[in-house]
């Protein structure tokens, strides 16, 4: 008699362990399918836009001759187009590998400088000094035959 | 001791109360509404509560009430904002710029909207400040100060959201780099980044983002949690001095604090309305400023002098201290743990502190919380001064400028710890002494700041161990 009481509430422990076991599974997958589609709706898109090597514009290259430098996007990045002292075109991402504010070009000393926490590039992309743990990625530029100024992806 | 209820000439709508031998409730509104909802215990509670009075001053107890109140103006000014407010990429700025040109009293609603934002932050870490070295947080009140903490946290959250709305360049580079540090997170980095700027890049759609998050998602977090915390402070009482030898004598909350406090509060609409009328885009200093300056474009640089607001200077200026790479990885990344770090210890304070806990003194909390303050006015003061300068710098102004704020701040310092031992009778200094340790090397020796840190912080550890294995034998009288 005894060992039977205690099989039954043996057996009843467990059938109650495993319903709750059940139960919270459910629960658990109930809440997945209320979460899951939340966090696909909050992950953006993939960007769409103008991809491929970017030709600049009348405007721009004024703005280039001018300034010894301009910033355009290149298949959705910030590109900064620069044309050193020797007249040599040159063209990096413009985000800074360290926080990703957009770098500036400082003719004068022939550096690129990031402004935010005083970051310096030399002009083939090399931290010079300050926090930016990355070179700057460089594009591809050249000048075609007819003079205008095409950016690329691709290495130069 | 307690004066019953002698006290309640002063408000006039409590007269109507129940008869003495509680029958019946009283005639009138108020027993129209207790015969349903039995409000008469909470009267009878609110009649009897009381601010506890100590050894310490009393102008602690009101910066709580001080902070809600500029909350409060927040979300006055906030549903004003939101009547003109266009988020959009040719709308936002531009209605910005309608409402402070175009809109009669624009400029005013804007600019106490951002008064009291910076307001609301000083009195909160004051709040915070004090909470911290009257040791309030104590059993029973832990959950007081991890309620407050949140509140601290949504603040600042508030701060950073609400600065992208404006659309201007400002904001844009701020933006850009606040979100950016989330990439540092482990694992989770990169998706929290896309959630949060909603793309790869700060866009207009950070913008909608921040928008939702400004307007809905943190002020319900923030009614949310003041509820509980309020809640806490009602049920608890507020703390009693520690160590508290005779019972602490009290002060009624109604009428006398209650009074006090609206008295305050008008005091502080007087300084809020004052400042915003005659500085309506903030004291021009870096960080506190709020002219509206041109729309944001993605495609420009960024330009020399861009920093954060004040209050996220000392997190600025501390990711710059941080070389590129550190044991392997990469400086933001180190600097961030330590960021976390520092606000987990912040948070869970109330479990650390044993001493505090069994209602003792604890000397070393007090002496962090003051070494925290060194560390941050150092920060802030590097952060602030202009180590960004002008396109021509060179290393020699960034080290200027630290020796500069390390003077200042040591001078800070002594001063302090004179004060200290003279008005509160503190002997313990060790983190203090770290604190200001690191200063000297860093700003006056030339050392770099993590690793002036890091010998501050050996020093500090090896002087905690050795005092606590010479006072451990004879049980803890030492370090009172
Ligand atoms: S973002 Fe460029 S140096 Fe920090």
């Amino acid at each position: 008699m005894q060992e039977q009481v205690h099989t039954v509430s043996n057996s009843t422990t467990s059938r109650r362990h495993f319903i709750d076991l059940l139960l919270g599974a459910s629960i658990l997958g109930w809440l997945a399918s209320i979460a899951y589609p939340v966090i696909r709706y909050l992950k953006p898109l993939p960007q769409t836009g103008a991809t491929g090597p970017t030709r600049l514009t009348r405007e721009e290259t004024a703005k280039l001759e001018q300034d010894q430098f301009i910033i355009v996007p290149v298949s959705g990045q910030r590109v900064i187009v620069l044309q050193s002292q020797d007249q040599k075109l040159l063209a990096f991402s413009a985000k800074c590998t360290h926080e990703g504010c957009t770098v500036t070009y400082l003719p004068g000393q022939s550096v690129i400088w990031c402004p935010c926490h005083d970051g310096r590039y030399d002009l083939s992309g090399r931290v010079l000094s300050g926090p930016p743990p990355k070179p700057l990625p460089e594009y591809a530029v050249r000048r075609q035959p007819d003079g205008g100024i095409v950016i690329s992806e691709e290495r130069a | 001791m307690q004066s019953g209820g002698s006290r309640m000439e002063g408000l006039s709508f409590l007269k109507n109360e129940p008869d003495k031998n509680g029958a019946e409730p009283g005639r009138g509104l108020l027993g129209w509404v207790d015969r349903r909802y039995q409000v008469t215990p909470l009267l009878e509670f609110m009649r009897h509560k009381q601010v506890p009075l100590g050894s310490h001053w009393m102008g602690w107890y009101y910066l709580g009430g001080i902070t809600m109140f500029f909350f409060i103006v927040q979300v006055v000014t906030g549903v004003l904002l939101l009547m003109y407010f266009q988020p959009g990429e040719a709308t936002a700025y531009e209605s910005i710029h309608f409402l402070t040109t175009k809109v009669p009293f624009g400029w005013l609603i804007r600019s106490v909207h951002s008064w009291s934002a910076h307001l609301m932050i000083i009195s909160l870490t004051l709040h915070m400040f004090s909470t911290m070295m009257l040791k309030a947080y104590r059993p029973p009140r832990e959950l007081t100060w991890v309620s407050g903490y949140l509140l601290f946290l949504i603040t600042l959250g508030f701060g950073f959201s609400g600065y992208l709305l404006p659309w201007n360049k400002l904001a844009y580079f701020a933006t850009t780099v606040g979100t950016n540090i989330v990439r540092s997170v482990p694992f989770l980095g990169d998706w929290l980044l896309l959630v949060l700027r909603g793309g790869q890049d700060v866009t207009i759609n950070t913008l909608y983002r921040f928008f939702a998050a400004h307007v809905v998602i943190l002020p319900l977090a923030f009614v949310g949690i003041i509820s509980l915390h309020l809640l806490f402070i009602q049920r608890q009482g507020m703390a009693p001095p520690i160590s508290a030898k005779v019972a602490p004598r009290g002060m009624k909350f109604f009428p006398s604090f209650a009074l006090r406090d609206v008295l305050l509060w008008l005091a502080c609409l007087m300084l809020l309305v004052t400042l915003a009328v005659f500085l309506p885009y903030g004291p021009g200093i870096p960080g506190m400023d709020w002219e509206l300056g041109s729309k944001a474009d993605a495609m420009a640089p960024a330009y020399a002098g861009i920093k954060p607001e004040w209050y996220f200077l000392w997190e600025y200026q501390l990711l710059k201290e941080f070389p590129p790479h550190l044991f392997g990885l990469e400086g933001p990344q180190v600097c961030l743990f330590l960021i976390a770090i520092l606000l987990g210890i912040w948070a869970i304070i109330p479990w650390l502190d044993r001493r505090a806990a069994r209602n003792k003194p604890s000397p070393a909390f007090s002496d962090f919380g003051w070494a925290a303050i060194l560390f941050l006015v150092y920060l802030t003061l590097m952060g602030w001064d202009i180590g960004a300068t002008g396109a021509g710098n060179d290393m020699s102004l960034v080290q200027r400028s630290a020796r500069v704020c390390a003077w200042w701040t040591l001078a800070a310092g002594v001063v302090m710890i004179a004060f200290r031992s003279w008005w509160f009778e503190h002997r313990w200094f060790v983190l203090t002494g770290a604190a200001l340790l690191q200063i000297a090397l860093h700003g006056l020796m030339g050392i770099s700041y993590l690793l002036a840190g890091a010998i501050s912080a050996g020093l500090a550890i090896i002087v905690i161990a050795a005092s606590y294995f010479m006072t451990s034998r004879p049980n803890e009288t030492g370090t009172t």
